[in-house]
């Protein structure tokens, strides 16, 4: 198992969610990925991207303009 | 020099204090039928929500203040019952003894405001019903409110009232419904504007039915509001606010021979003079001139109040300091959405004869790297033949306010969007972008007045068009995450080879995030021989309607 940090601040539409594409698809079931961004609508749209592609939102937090969201392969 | 004020919130104490100012020696009265004077009007939704704790934090100055420190007599529960021109009197009635007195003055100023528009429905006065007009109103609902007995309100009415009702309704964990008669919310707003405000409030959990009217209010056995029963439907309501609108009070004033349009509407001249000499009107009861269309129209705004309220003292005796009227400039704050506008919008502004080019423009608020940066959607709607700025609107989450400011000053100085797009704006990270948002929006319109692309208003694309051709071009997973239905996705780095998937005849509106791409795209498939290529303006972020 192994816990990827992505570091995407700063990075605008579509940087974030891509990033995330790559780095799940390149990672295997259970592996996480925790990632953080200072685009606002990074927020609404991983809460979707998780539930479209079955990957699992382990959570998602906000602090000083900054967002961490933890998901999980499968 | 008698001075006699009819109306004592923000109008009307401004003339006051402004003439004590200016007139030492003068005799200053202001008669209210209120029990409030000198209150913050617009602060009312506040209090209720709690945001502000007391009534008395809204109120500027008391009678008693007024009288001791200002040597002003404020009449509380006092109410104007006849003027006489010719005599110079008003004829006053003691609301609390019944007694009437006439009141000799040497100049009027009419500042008795509005009231609200009371729909004609079975149920209007039953207990918990309201509207929001005054501090006397806002300090029962807030009483209503502490009870914390009431689980619904119904608010009549989806103007900035009773939008700002709306939320402050919610926060005390009320379910809220807003029922609007027209087809849209925040009047005055171009429809994506107020689509978005609208999806705004049912996130946060507000219901908003539009184009329903509201047929009876339904009473408990203790005579309390109970429901609200519309054209389609009965919602359940504790609480019923009506917010469907005010109109000038001024039934005395025109009953005097004081000129009033079909409204009532005072009309006054630059030097908020009425028809009749010695008598001024200002605030919420007179007509107001737009400064881009000459029009006189209806403008109550606190703002207006204060700025005609202070001015009118100097006009007492001769014409000396004219007003130079509105322009729309508005803002209002729903849950954590701004929106706010100046200008014409473009209905307004096609219906004064202008031909207009408009743009809708999400950018961030300051760098898009700072942290805490929101995004916010600017449109601008200018003439297709002078480039002079007509309007503008700004809706988001983020800074709202700054951009409405700069542009409403540009606005008023007839500024081109060539001159806006070269503005030299306060630009550091944590407070503004390299080219600040107003500076891209007019770059986004510069580019469509010179004719390099067509854009189509999220409102104005007719996804039931069957020869329509929408194309997605951003990355396969922001498609996946909402897209329009019936688009296709093709990325913009694929777009040269996979051009042939896409018919050349067909008209093809480009969508992305925000419109970067999508203008990319746009060139590219003209170049390649598309006849009829247009971009979604705004793109996804100002996509006011279902994705899938």
């Amino acid at each position: 198992m192994t816990d990827y940090t992505l570091n995407c601040r700063g990075m605008q539409c579509p940087g974030p969610i891509m990033e995330l594409f790559k780095q799940m698809k390149a990672a295997a079931p259970g592996d996480t990925a925790a990632i953080s961004v200072t685009d606002m609508g990074f927020k609404k749209d991983i809460e979707v991207w998780c539930r479209k592609t079955k990957n699992t939102l382990v959570s998602l937090t906000e602090d000083a303009g900054v967002i961490t969201a933890v998901v999980r392969k499968g | 020099m008698r001075l006699l004020i009819l109306g004592g919130v923000a109008a009307g104490t401004k003339a006051a204090a402004r003439a004590r100012r200016e007139y030492p020696d003068a005799e200053v009265t202001i008669v209210t039928q209120d029990e409030y004077v000198a209150y913050a009007g617009c602060g009312l939704p506040y209090f209720v929500g709690g945001e502000i704790s007391e009534a008395k934090e809204l109120i500027v100055r008391t009678p008693d203040e007024f009288k001791q420190e200002n040597g002003i007599t404020v009449l509380t529960r006092h109410q104007a019952t006849q003027i006489d021109p010719a005599a110079h009197t008003v004829q006053v009635r003691d609301l609390m003894t019944g007694a009437e007195d006439g009141f000799p003055y040497d100049k009027l100023i009419i500042a008795t405001g509005a009231v609200p528009i009371l729909p004609k429905i079975e149920g209007i006065n039953l207990k918990r019903v309201s509207t929001v007009r005054g501090l006397t109103d806002a300090k029962k609902i807030r009483a209503l409110l502490d009870t914390g007995k009431l689980h619904t309100a119904v608010v009549i009415g989806g103007g900035f009232i009773g939008l700002e009702m709306a939320e402050n309704l919610a926060r005390h964990g009320l379910t809220v419904s807003i029922v609007e008669l027209k087809s849209a919310i925040l009047p005055g707003f171009d429809p994506e504007i107020a689509a978005l405000t609208k999806n705004h409030l049912i996130e946060h959990g507000v219901q908003i039915y539009t184009g329903e009217g509201v047929t009876r209010i339904l009473g408990n056995a203790h005579g309390e509001a109970s429901g609200v029963v519309t054209d389609a439907r009965t919602l359940p309501a504790d609480l019923v606010i009506l917010s469907a609108g005010i109109r000038p009070h001024t039934e005395v004033a025109a009953a005097a021979g004081v000129r009033v349009d079909v409204r009532g509407l005072i009309l006054v001249d630059e030097y908020l003079r009425t028809s009749v000499a010695d008598i001024f009107a200002v605030g919420d009861c007179a007509s107001v001139r737009n400064r881009i269309t000459g029009a006189d129209t209806y403008s109550p705004m606190g703002s207006t109040a204060n700025k005609t309220g202070r001015l009118v003292v100097a006009n007492l005796f001769a014409p000396t300091e004219a007003f130079a009227g509105v322009q729309g400039t508005t803002i209002v704050r729903v849950f954590t959405l701004n929106a706010a506008r100046t200008g014409l919008s473009t209905e307004e502004a096609r219906a004064a004869g202008y031909d207009v080019e408009t743009v809708l423009v999400p950018t961030p608020d300051r760098a898009h790297y700072f942290p805490g940066n929101r995004t916010i959607i600017t449109k601008l709607i200018a003439e297709k033949s002078t480039h002079r700025l007509l309007g503008a609107q700004v809706v988001g989450e983020g800074v709202v306010d700054k951009p409405i400011d700069t542009l409403a000053l540009g606005i008023a100085m007839g500024i081109t969007v060539d001159a806006l797009s070269g503005m030299d704006l306060a630009y550091t990270p944590p407070f503004a972008s390299a080219l600040s948002s107003s500076i891209v929006a007019a770059n986004v319109l510069l580019n469509k007045l010179a004719g390099k692309v067509r854009g189509v208003s999220p409102c104005e694309l007719a996804l039931d068009d069957p020869a329509l051709q929408l194309l997605d071009v951003r990355t396969e997973p922001e498609y996946l995450i909402a897209a329009i239905p019936g688009a296709c996705n093709i990325p913009l780095a694929e777009l040269t080879e996979r051009r042939g998937e896409l018919d050349p005849a067909r008209p093809t509106v480009v969508v992305c995030k925000v419109g970067r791409r999508a203008y990319s795209a746009a060139l590219q498939l003209q170049r390649a021989g598309f006849t009829d290529v247009r971009i979604l303006d705004g793109g996804m972020t100002a996509w006011p309607f279902a994705t899938e």
